[in-house]
């Protein structure tokens, strides 16, 4: 079947002005039972909700004048006021308001942080039962688990995942995305272009097209390594496979088949994929969205396509946005209540829709969002490869550290063993102060 | 009239002060309650290798961005004092940057520093020059950020100096004129004296500000590439707000803090105050 953009367009449209306009689906019975229980009615309170989705007006049109139109009217006595942010400002936003005494009822938290935040009891475990309410995708709740409770729900995944231009591998004699990192730097090395003064015109792969910790924990997930122990308590990534996760972007760049960049484009922003400048490159979903408006003609003729990367074992990143209650709201009650409505079919498809994400339940697969979305139905399709971040309660200072120790290594400053040595040892400081 | 002052001055900075300096010596990451923990914060700010680079990346850019906006403030004022046409325009334009909020400036000086389509690349290979990638570089992205800071700089010391230009007695250059000494004699041996009170004023205000630059940071590098652009105010901001250590965050501001009080006391002693010589 041919694909076009304006078909790709009309499928998601479709998708969500259909569960839109229709949400009394099954989805929404069920959350009129609501965890509260009993009576909705009887569920009262002005409520908070510090948003990190539904960006821009079409987010909030869809938020504000359908989803909360919905969920008044199964709850007509809490009223929802929201704070929307970005992923950029969200952690400040979030500790300001734990400073201040001003933490919202329901908040929006990213992968990896359930366990710094339910460890210092800031958010609260929701049911149990939530967790079955729907046929989740093996991994999804993975993230918004800790000390076997469940303290959310996801909402999107936004998972990370290697893309190549078809034309390109085909003008070089190449017909699959690589398997491993030999392949990898061989095909990134055959695709690279110069001009005639010997500066790269094409980069073979594009690795800091992400962020460079998610860059380099999917490489070592892909490496067969881990982040940290079970518990959370022991620094796994120190070994071998760490370090030559961070040895294959010291080889890239010394190969000349990558470009190091300090900085990662902005989401909507021409990528290098797109404009020729690279013939792979780490991407997420958000490129699907970028090229459907951009450069729909890639998508129509078949030019771009996705793989996950392997070494042997293939790995996707899973990041994504978990949905979660504060132990400290005021009105318990209804803040269970927006977050199991924010955490159903219909709330999850529309945030998926509007972010081009990936909606990690079974009951998705079929929509028309999933069929129309080439890069959403391929994530979905590989998502027993996904692997999340995080997995400690020190996760938050953690993470913040990861990125200029590696580049450390990435620009020649100290070796990849010395790096992840470093980071090691913050780790386990980190760690030793919880 | 001083009541207000007071007033204003004990809760908005006399407490906060004070707080820093208590939860400096505690174990306090916002979510749960501050726990005292002695100087261990110091004690791992001294082997805090990325605390300690930005406190020399700092003391780096305050060293290249207050003595050359200053110098290149006071030459635009100098010139700026004289009878030139639109005058008015010329002082509207040096003044812009400093009046235009610093992420709008950072965000044109990241065009511009752009490695493919920036301004600086593209004159570059008008003229023959290889291009380079001035922010991701560890060797071009602290100049390339202390260019900004030099260019914003420039506007409010070019006004506090042709202020202070407009002030300065005429009758002391008319006997010097009548004594003989030409413009420069005239410069080094009157302006730059009269100028004294001003360029004190002038230096410790810019160090200040200088040291506490962060949305260039935040905005152009994110501290990056490696650290080699982190400033102990993104540090400070990093560890309160990004990693939930407000405890270490305070112990840090408090060693900015004391930092600044020591350069305005060597400053003070070295431009001797805010007198003139007059």
């Amino acid at each position: 079947m041919e694909l076009t953009r304006r078909s790709l367009l009309a499928a998601m449209g479709v998708g969500t002005t259909a569960l839109l306009a229709g949400c009394g689906g099954s989805n929404s019975s069920s959350s009129s039972t609501g965890s509260a229980g009993g009576d909705p009615a009887d569920v009262s309170g002005d409520i908070t909700f510090l948003c990190a989705l539904f960006e821009g007006a079409t987010g909030k049109e869809t938020l504000e004048g359908n989803l909360l139109k919905t969920f008044n009217q199964q709850y007509p006595n809490i009223n929802v006021t929201i704070d929307y942010t970005n992923y950029s400002k969200l952690n400040e936003k979030i500790t300001t308001a734990l400073a201040g005494g001003l933490m919202p009822d329901v908040l929006t938290l990213g992968v990896g942080w359930i366990p710094p935040f339910a460890n210092k009891h800031a958010i609260a475990p929701i049911a149990d039962s939530l967790a079955t309410r729907y046929a989740y995708q093996s991994r999804v709740l993975e993230p918004a688990r800790f000390d076997g409770n469940l303290y959310g729900l996801p909402m999107v995944l936004d998972v990370r995942v290697g893309a190549y231009r078809k034309d390109f591998f085909a003008e070089a004699g190449i017909d699959a995305p690589p398997t491993n990192w030999t392949d990898l730097r061989k095909f990134a090395k055959e695709l690279t272009v110069r001009d005639s003064g010997g500066s790269v015109i094409r980069a073979g792969f594009d690795p800091f097209s992400i962020d460079l910790r998610q860059g380099w924990e999917t490489f070592l997930f892909a490496n067969g390594g881990e982040m940290f122990s079970e518990d959370g308590r022991e620094v796994l990534f120190g070994g071998d496979e760490g370090v030559e996760a961070l040895q294959l972007y010291i080889d890239l760049v010394g190969d000349g088949s990558a470009i190091f960049a300090n900085e990662t484009p902005e989401k909507g922003m021409p990528s290098s994929l797109q404009s020729g400048n690279s013939a792979m490159m780490m991407t997420d979903n958000s490129l699907m969205l970028t090229l459907l408006d951009q450069a729909p003609e890639l998508i129509r003729d078949d030019k771009v396509g996705w793989f996950a990367v392997a070494n042997p074992t293939p790995a996707i990143f899973q990041g994504g946005t978990i949905v979660s209650q504060s132990a400290t709201s005021k009105h318990p009650e209804a803040a269970a209540a927006l977050v199991e409505f924010l955490g159903g079919q219909d709330a999850v498809l529309a945030a998926c829709a509007q972010r081009g994400s990936v909606p990690g339940m079974d009951e998705l697969l079929t929509s028309d969002f999933v069929a129309g979305n080439p890069f959403v139905k391929f994530a979905l399709e590989n998502l027993d490869k996904s692997r999340p971040e995080g997995g400690t309660p020190a996760w938050m200072e953690i993470r913040e550290k990861i990125k200029p120790t590696l580049q450390s290594a990435v620009v020649g400053q100290q070796s990849a063993r010395a790096a992840i040595d470093e980071l090691t040892g913050i780790a386990e400081a980190a760690i030793a102060r919880l | 009239m001083a009541a207000p002052a007071m007033l204003h001055l004990t809760i908005w900075i006399g407490v906060p002060v004070l707080a820093a300096f208590a939860l400096s010596f505690t174990s306090y990451d916002v979510l749960s309650s501050p726990e005292f923990i002695g100087l261990e914060n110091y004690m791992d700010l001294l082997h805090d290798s990325v605390f300690r680079r930005a406190m020399i990346n700092t003391l780096v850019y305050v060293f290249f961005v207050v003595p050359v906006a200053m110098a290149l403030g006071l030459l635009i004022a100098l010139m700026l004092n004289m009878q030139i046409r639109a005058r008015a325009l010329f002082r509207t334009a040096v003044f812009i940057p400093q009046v235009t909020a610093t992420i709008a400036v950072a965000l044109v000086w990241l065009w511009i520093y752009d490695p493919r389509s920036g301004l600086f690349n593209a004159i570059l290979s008008f003229f023959g020059f290889p291009t380079h990638d001035w922010l991701s570089s560890t060797t071009l992205a602290m100049p390339a950020v202390i260019l900004v800071g030099i260019w914003q700089g420039i506007g409010l010391k070019m006004l506090i100096y042709l202020a202070a230009l407009q002030a300065l007695p005429e009758d002391v250059y008319e006997a010097a004129a009548v004594d003989g000494a030409p413009k420069w004699r005239q410069f080094f041996s009157i302006t730059l004296p009269l100028l004294k009170p001003t360029t004190f004023f002038v230096v410790v205000t810019s160090v200040i500000s200088a040291f506490q630059a962060f949305d260039l940071i935040y905005i152009l590098t994110d501290g990056g590439p490696a650290n080699t652009t982190s400033m102990i105010t993104y540090e400070i901001y990093k560890s309160a707000f990004r990693e939930f250590r407000m405890g270490y965050a305070c112990a840090q501001s408090i060693i900015l803090f004391v930092v600044l009080v020591i350069l305005t006391i060597i400053n003070r002693r070295i431009n001797g105050g805010d007198r003139g010589d007059r």
